[in-house]
């Protein structure tokens, strides 16, 4: 017995039995509130789950959404709405931080705050304002079009302007962090390599593509991927803004989930619309950290 | 040994928080009655939206003081009440219900309150409905209570969907006589209406003659009656097996609704105004005709207008004049089988409470604004347009909240409204849509509760 005992008080062991000691309680949190309602969820989409019926239906849910015209114009929409939003964020933020990373600090923490604002500011709120901006009869933006002797729009409610509209919103709330993570990771270049470039006559193109750019990986790496999957997840703007129209030319997969949980009480659709869009993100994230991770050396 | 004794207090916090979670979420047993036949105090817990105005500007207080007074006859009851609100009320509770947690009681609409009877979610209330409120409530209201036999909602306070209009504007432009205020009824054919609309345009060229809205479902039963009325149609056919709206005649009133829009007697980005947006532009005196208006939400408006006006109730304008379909408001209590029979007795005396205690019945009715359900119950207000709305209960016609998959009817009915005022389908084309996906919601819904 004494033997054992002395066998567990080793350090090795005892700093193995610490470590997963401190890892419990994030692990909990992590099995209880992610990988639990994950499974569920998963669970959930092979049953007729609508209120208090729970009937096994196998791939029912599934097939009949691939079937749904409505779910897959959701998934095109959602799809066009990453395409377009993510390198536009990138694009934007790379060209913001690369203009104010040499500002003194004051300037540089002022425009890091315009920037961040809407990422803080309550989204509800943001979308209010928009929603006044864009409307049809008293929106600010169809007094400045008019201004120059343009007709009112209905913004949101024309088949090719709605989408563009929301993305608009969605570009203004996604920025920020993108900013403030660029303007650290430029800050962390060194110097040296960029006045060594410039004696060596390089072009800003130059220094940008062959210097800043594969030290800026690690960053591009976490930013893509995080706007990524925070745009296929784009919800509270739609909801607020459109309600998915007109038409359904705004409804995205996660509006659908709403929809179909929260007002129609499909839970079991709700939650496969959940694991398509899951699987979709999923096999993108993948192939992002594929083609943007291999650059990558920390 | 320090480290060690770390760990084995991080492991002993996981564990009490473990613990407590497991507390959490376990559940007591509801005591039963005694076997003594001592009644023992019930806890129950009562979901309510605002169908009552709040008082003093504090919601829920109304409520509460009602509940206080159900205690001093009731004391073995507790009442737990917790407030709803409109925008996330429907998507708690039909999370609560799928989660076991549902309420004991609620006060609702027939929209939803039908649908849970139809699965069998709720208690019926057939011992508290005598044949004298069966004969004393309208055909149309009875209907919108019941599922087959059985009596899912207590009807208590009602109120006809109609169109609202901005009397002062028609004095303004000396058009008061093209409104049908002189009739009793107030019935007017579609050409007075188009009139009417057309002097807006010309002599206030500054307000919106008509309002329209697609956004959303929230107040569709304003733009189901007002295409409906337009065309003389129905929403459903009688028994409700299949749509009815799709006729040549309702797809001509929706394409002069979009024609509308372009003519400016209809306001412009109506595909993406929801009803409350087009109500807030009548309420700062922008908008002459409101389509999603009744006598509760003129007086829950009276402190909202941003303009000095008087608003007027009329009907939805007919064809030839014929007499119009009117949509009812009906507000009423539900009692939810959660499978605990001493609930479900206190629920009801609750219910009973509300709607027919002699002192606190009437006082009831007037703070939501409403009519009582019952015909014999009339004259609670002092005031000309609650007189009219009486009569006006004449109109009800069909409620199309009975119906079968009504829940995701309604998600089909404004896509296709904004289909026509984007220009991206005929009127017709978009009913025949509609009534397509609802004919099929109809057929599935049906199918699912045979099962």
């Amino acid at each position: 017995m004494e033997t054992r005992v002395r066998k567990l008080n080793t350090p090795m062991l005892r700093d193995w039995l610490m470590s997963y000691l401190f890892l419990l309680p994030a692990f909990g949190f992590f099995l209880l509130f992610v990988a639990y309602p994950m499974l569920k969820g998963i669970y959930i989409s092979f049953f007729n789950y609508s209120l208090r019926k729970f009937t096994f239906i196998g791939l029912d849910n599934y097939i009949n959404l691939f079937h749904d015209e409505v779910f897959l114009k959701s998934l095109w929409n959602t799809t066009l709405l990453v395409i377009i939003t993510v390198p536009i964020v990138i694009v934007f933020s790379i060209f913001i931080a690369m203009n104010i990373y040499k500002k003194k600090e004051l300037a540089r923490s002022f425009f890091r705050g315009v920037f961040y604002l809407p990422a803080v500011s309550s989204v509800v709120s943001i979308t209010v304002v928009w929603g006044w901006i864009y409307h049809p009869n008293y929106g600010i933006l169809n007094y400045i079009t008019g201004l120059f002797g343009a007709e009112p729009i209905s913004w949101l409610g024309n088949t090719h302007t709605a989408l563009l509209s929301i993305i608009a919103v969605l570009i203004t709330t996604s920025v920020g962090q993108p900013i403030i993570l660029y303007v650290a990771s430029l800050g962390n270049i060194p110097t040296s390599y960029i006045e060594a470039a410039q004696i060596d006559r390089a072009s800003s193109w130059q220094i940008f593509r062959k210097i800043i750019w594969p030290m800026l990986m690690p960053t591009n790496l976490y930013i893509i991927v995080i706007t990524t999957i925070n745009t296929f997840q784009c919800f509270a703007l739609i909801q607020l803004l459109t309600s998915g129209g007109p038409f359904y030319s705004t409804s995205t997969v996660m509006y659908g989930v709403y929809e179909q949980a929260f007002k129609l009480g499909n839970f079991g659709m709700a939650s496969a619309m959940g694991i398509v869009l899951a699987v979709v993100i999923g096999v993108i994230s993948i192939i992002q950290f594929k083609y943007f991770g291999s650059d990558v050396e920390y | 040994m320090n480290i060690f004794k770390k760990g084995c207090m991080t492991l002993l916090g996981v564990t009490l928080i473990s613990t407590q979670l497991v507390a959490c979420g376990s559940t007591t047993d509801t005591p039963k009655a005694s076997e003594s036949g001592k009644a023992k105090p019930v806890e129950i817990t009562w979901w309510n939206f605002p169908s009552f105005q709040a008082l003093d500007g504090e919601v829920g207080k109304y409520e509460k003081q009602l509940i206080a007074a159900f205690n001093k006859k009731n004391p073995d009851i507790k009442v737990n009440l917790e407030m709803l609100t409109y925008e996330a009320g429907p998507e708690k509770l039909n999370v609560a219900i799928a989660s076991n947690t549902a309420p004991d009681v609620i006060y609702d609409a027939p929209g939803r309150i039908l649908d849970w009877g139809k699965k069998d979610l709720l208690a019926p209330l057939n011992d508290m409905i005598t044949d004298e409120v069966k004969k004393d409530v309208s055909p149309a209201l009875m209907k919108q209570s019941m599922v087959g036999d059985q009596v899912y909602m207590y009807p208590i306070n009602t109120a006809p969907f109609m169109m609202g209009i901005n009397k002062t504007i028609f004095e303004k432009i000396g058009a008061l006589d093209l409104l049908p205020l002189n009739k009793p009824d107030r019935t007017w054919t579609f050409d007075e209406y188009k009139k009417a609309l057309e002097a807006v345009k010309e002599k206030a060229p500054d307000v919106i003659p008509s309002g329209f809205f697609a956004k959303s479902q929230g107040g569709d039963q304003g733009t189901r009656a007002y295409i409906a009325n337009l065309s003389n149609s129905s929403f459903f056919n009688d028994d409700y097996s299949k749509v009815a709206i799709n006729t040549d005649k309702a797809g001509a009133a929706l394409d002069w609704i979009a024609q509308g829009v372009k003519d400016k007697l209809v306001v412009s980005g109506a595909e993406s105004l929801t009803g409350a947006d087009v109500n807030d532009l009548f309420l700062q005196g922008k908008l002459a005709v409101t389509l999603n208006y009744s006598p509760v939400l003129k007086a829950q408006n009276a402190t909202l207008k941003k303009a000095k006006f008087d608003d007027v109730l009329v009907p939805f304008p007919t064809i030839d004049g014929a007499a119009p379909k009117l949509e009812p408001y009906l507000g009423g209590m539900a009692v939810f089988n959660n499978g605990d029979q001493d609930k479900i007795a206190a629920s009801k005396k609750l219910v009973d409470f509300i709607a027919n205690d002699p002192e606190w019945g009437k006082k009831n009715l007037i703070q939501t604004g409403g009519l009582s359900a019952r015909n014999s119950i009339t004259g609670l207000y002092n005031d000309p347009e609650y007189t009219y709305a009486e009569l006006a209960r004449k109109f009800y016609g069909n409620p199309p909240t009975v119906a079968d998959g009504y829940a995701e009817i309604r998600t089909y009915w404004f896509p296709e409204l904004q289909r026509v005022l984007i220009g991206q389908a005929t009127g017709k084309q978009a009913l025949d849509s509609f009534a397509e996906k609802a004919d099929a919601a109809i057929t599935k819904a049906k199918a699912a509760l045979k099962k």
